[in-house]
């Protein structure tokens, strides 16, 4: 079935505006009106979806804000089937998250459509942090990564999800003969010489870039002389938190990997069900709302959104998708709020910094059965 | 100023704690109603006391001598309050301690340090005491409350709280090695830890591992509406306490099919009742964490059946979920109650698998009570009660004893006869 014709035109309207530039009234009103039309739409696809809808204890017809839309917590897409508002005919495309050992991935289904809006999306914001020019795009990961065969990771969508900035696509990484990622130190080397003076995009989850690049190039004692890199990373903190790399030691190992500035280095917030939107770091490191999505933070005891300068759950919000329900999703990572408006680079709309996943809840009592193998954690020792 | 809960950072100093525990032990006997009064003076200030900790109503009448006594006499035999002899038939028996008791308690109930420690006490035996995090405030309070009426130390001398982290493999070692005996509570994952420390092989091991527990309303009771919001009240009361993290929380309510009643009518009344109880007993704070699964048990119940339904609020506070099917769902715990329609109680307590621990009912027939508590028994559940006392424990606990396991019944044939 064919989204309507209505939505996917108001859908490609905020797609259409410049992303941080909406007056926060307006962009609310904008996203209220669009989400509304995309429930209604969700629930005549999928009933068990519209059950989920109809439950809600405010009805989202007379809603009067997105905080108060019927959202889904993201654990409800490692279901299996995926939890989808198309017949599996017309999928083109099944994301997975990065899970860890032992758990259970997301899934999320694309048709064509959603994944056209995927791409226009983070287009759309990158666009705004790095400017439009196509340039040499270089990717810190293995080939594989981005094989066109079979459900892409979230690895593999971010790589993808860049490459309309992209001249020519290169990897640095390769696996050795036990399937481990390496360096291919004589690929990047004539990559490096190549585009010395030219503005190069780099691309690479945080971890890879500090464990396959940043720590080779620094025992080989080799600094890329690449001074007009951008370099995005996204992924998250955690296995570089077991190494005390935080965000400045991060941020100074690549500028000394690759001979530039540190504030050419941008870290980026994005999951693979939140579908087009993803939250680089501004100049002042805060991450902004686009005019296609918005976001929450709730507090944990009430749910209610918090007051700038708190903390909470996540909630994030795309107009993009139509292929499943991922218009509003409660994450299980910790923000804080900054501010609703007015944030010093020019940016407008809510903005906010991202703390971490959400630490497990500790597993105690007497009337828990479950064990950390059931949960697919290590156990302590 | 007396830290009456003891941080220890190395095992050195949980092994001195036990050589103190060691000496008291060996040089002071202690009869079961000398430990007697001291409780019964405790229970009267922890009467008194402004102290806000949960479960502490059951823990006052829990030390009242005319709640312990019955429990010693039933465990130990009739003559146990002096600590004597008693006869048995050519012979005689008495029960002596074990010696050192560990304890190691459950994270969620704050009174549970004290209470599995009375227990070792009324045996004869002094206690270590492994305090957790969570519950070092509470254990404090308490225990400071029996510094004021123990001046003498005749019991605090036979007790050692300690708190340490609990990966501290190296302490929980230590702890372990100095037991005669151990009560161990709690999850699955922190008892398959303690029962694999290396314990002498003398070590009697209590063991109250992780159950669950639910309850289940037959016909009658649930669709009477005079008599259906007071069900309804003890229900809540009992999904409240403990945050529905106990092992005898319920997290799943069986209705019996009516043919007439409907059941929306009764989850209005339920649902009545969780706000009341959410009013009387709000949440002041709750992990990230479970705010999620909280969210995830609503949305996967409705998203699994569009027959199946819910009612919750915006915030975490409490959940109602409603359905058919004689299977326990995999519990959600904080304040999250499943309602399941079934046509047979029967039904549900032939597929119970032995982790269910207490069956709370509400019947009006005394004589399929009994049938249903006998089918119950049969299938591993360990206690049997009425909607709202689900928590009202007393031993046996968990189908075993409390006292007795940490005493050895010493036999005597004497050589005259």
């Amino acid at each position: 079935m064919n989204t309507s014709a209505e939505l996917e035109a108001n859908i490609e309207a905020l797609l259409a505006l410049p992303p941080y530039q909406a007056e926060p009234k307006q962009h609310a009103s904008a996203m209220m009106a669009v989400l509304r039309q995309e429930l209604a739409y969700a629930c005549e696809q999928n009933p068990r979806y519209r059950n989920y809808v109809e439950q809600w204890p405010v009805d989202y017809r007379t809603a009067q804000r997105v905080a108060d839309l019927p959202f889904l917590p993201v654990g409800v897409f490692k279901a299996d089937p995926p939890l989808a508002l198309i017949s599996p005919s017309e999928v083109k495309r099944t994301l997975t998250s990065s899970a860890t050992t032992g758990q259970v991935p997301s899934r999320v289904v694309l048709d064509a459509g959603t994944a056209r809006r995927m791409t226009k999306g983070v287009t759309a914001i990158i666009r705004d942090f790095i400017g439009p020019t196509r340039r040499p795009y270089l990717v810190i990961d293995v080939p594989e990564t981005l094989a066109g065969v079979g459900p892409l990771g979230a690895r593999g969508a971010a790589i993808q999800g860049l490459r309309s900035f992209a001249t020519e696509i290169v990897c640095c990484l390769r696996n050795d003969s036990s399937g481990n990622p390496e360096l291919d130190m004589d690929n990047l080397m004539k990559c490096a010489a190549k585009w010395r003076d030219t503005e190069v995009l780099v691309y690479g989850f945080t971890y890879v870039i500090w464990n396959s690049l940043v720590k080779a190039l620094e025992s080989k004692g080799v600094t890329l002389d690449l001074p007009k890199v951008r370099v995005l990373h996204s992924g998250g903190w955690k296995r570089l938190e077991r190494q005390a790399v935080n965000r400045e030691v991060f941020a100074q190992g690549v500028a000394s990997a690759f001979g530039c500035s540190p504030d050419r280095v941008i870290d980026f917030y994005g999951m693979v069900e939140n579908v087009g939107v993803v939250y680089p770091d501004c100049d002042h490191g805060n991450k902004h709302v686009p005019a296609f999505g918005d976001v929450v933070v709730r507090n944990p005891l009430t749910l209610d959104p918090v007051a700038p300068g708190q903390q909470g759950l996540i909630q994030v919000c795309s107009a993009l998708p139509t292929s499943f329900p991922g218009f509003l999703l409660l994450s299980e990572d910790l923000a804080q709020v900054v501010g609703h408006d007015g944030c010093p680079c020019g940016r407008r709309g809510i903005y906010f910094r991202f703390i971490g996943r959400a630490p497990k809840a500790e597993v105690r009592g007497c009337g828990n059965l479950e064990t950390s193998r059931e949960r697919g954690e290590t156990t302590h020792g | 100023m007396v830290d009456f809960v003891q941080t220890v950072n190395s095992p050195q100093e949980i092994l001195s704690t036990a050589e103190r525990l060691r000496r008291v032990f060996l040089e002071k006997d202690i009869s079961p109603s000398t430990t007697l009064d001291v409780f019964e003076r405790w229970a009267a200030v922890l009467e008194r006391g402004q102290l806000d900790v949960p479960g502490l109503p059951f823990l006052r009448l829990w030390l009242r001598r005319g709640t312990l006594e019955p429990i010693l006499q039933r465990e130990l035999g009739p003559d146990s309050l002096t600590g004597g002899w008693r006869s048995d038939g050519q012979a005689r028996l008495r029960a002596f301690p074990l010696g050192i008791i560990g304890h190691w308690p459950a994270g969620n109930i704050e009174i549970q340090p004290v209470l599995s420690m009375s227990c070792a006490l009324l045996g004869g035996n002094v206690c270590l005491v492994r305090v957790p995090r969570d519950l070092r405030q509470p254990t404090w309070d308490l225990m400071q409350r029996l510094a004021e009426v123990d001046q003498a130390g005749t019991l605090s001398e036979r007790v050692a709280m300690v708190t340490f982290d609990h990966d501290r493999g190296d302490m929980q070692e230590a702890m372990a090695k100095v037991a005669d005996g151990a009560m161990i509570w709690g999850g699955a994952e922190a008892v398959t830890r303690v029962r694999a420390l290396p314990f002498p092989h003398w070590t009697r091991l209590a063991v109250f591992g992780p159950r669950l527990s639910v309850a289940a309303m037959d016909t009658a009771s649930w669709s009477d509406p005079t008599m259906r919001p007071t069900w309804c009240q003890r229900i809540a009361r009992d999904v409240w306490q403990f945050d529905q993290q106990a092992c005898s929380s319920p997290q799943t309510l069986f209705l019996e099919r009516s043919t007439t009643a409907n059941p929306a009518a009764f989850v209005a009344d339920l649902k009545q009742a969780f706000e009341a109880e959410s009013r009387a007993h709000p949440r002041q704070q709750i992990h990230p964490a479970q705010t999620s699964a909280v969210c995830l048990a609503r949305a996967s119940w409705l998203l699994q059946d569009p027959g199946q339904s819910a009612w919750f609020p915006m915030s975490p506070d409490w959940t109602i979920l409603l359905g058919a099917g004689a299977d326990i769902p995999k519990p959600a715990q904080n304040r999250t109650l499943t309602v399941l329609l079934v046509d047979d109680l029967m039904e549900v307590i032939s597929r119970f698998d032995g982790t269910v621990q207490t069956l709370g009912l509400a019947t009006s027939d005394p004589n399929r009570e009994t049938a249903l508590a006998e089918a119950a028994g049969r299938k591993g559940v360990d206690r049997i009660v009425k909607l709202g006392r689900m928590h009202v424990f007393t031993s046996p606990w968990d189908g075993a004893d409390l006292i007795r396991p940490m005493v050895r019944v010493v036999r005597h044939v004497a050589s005259q006869n």
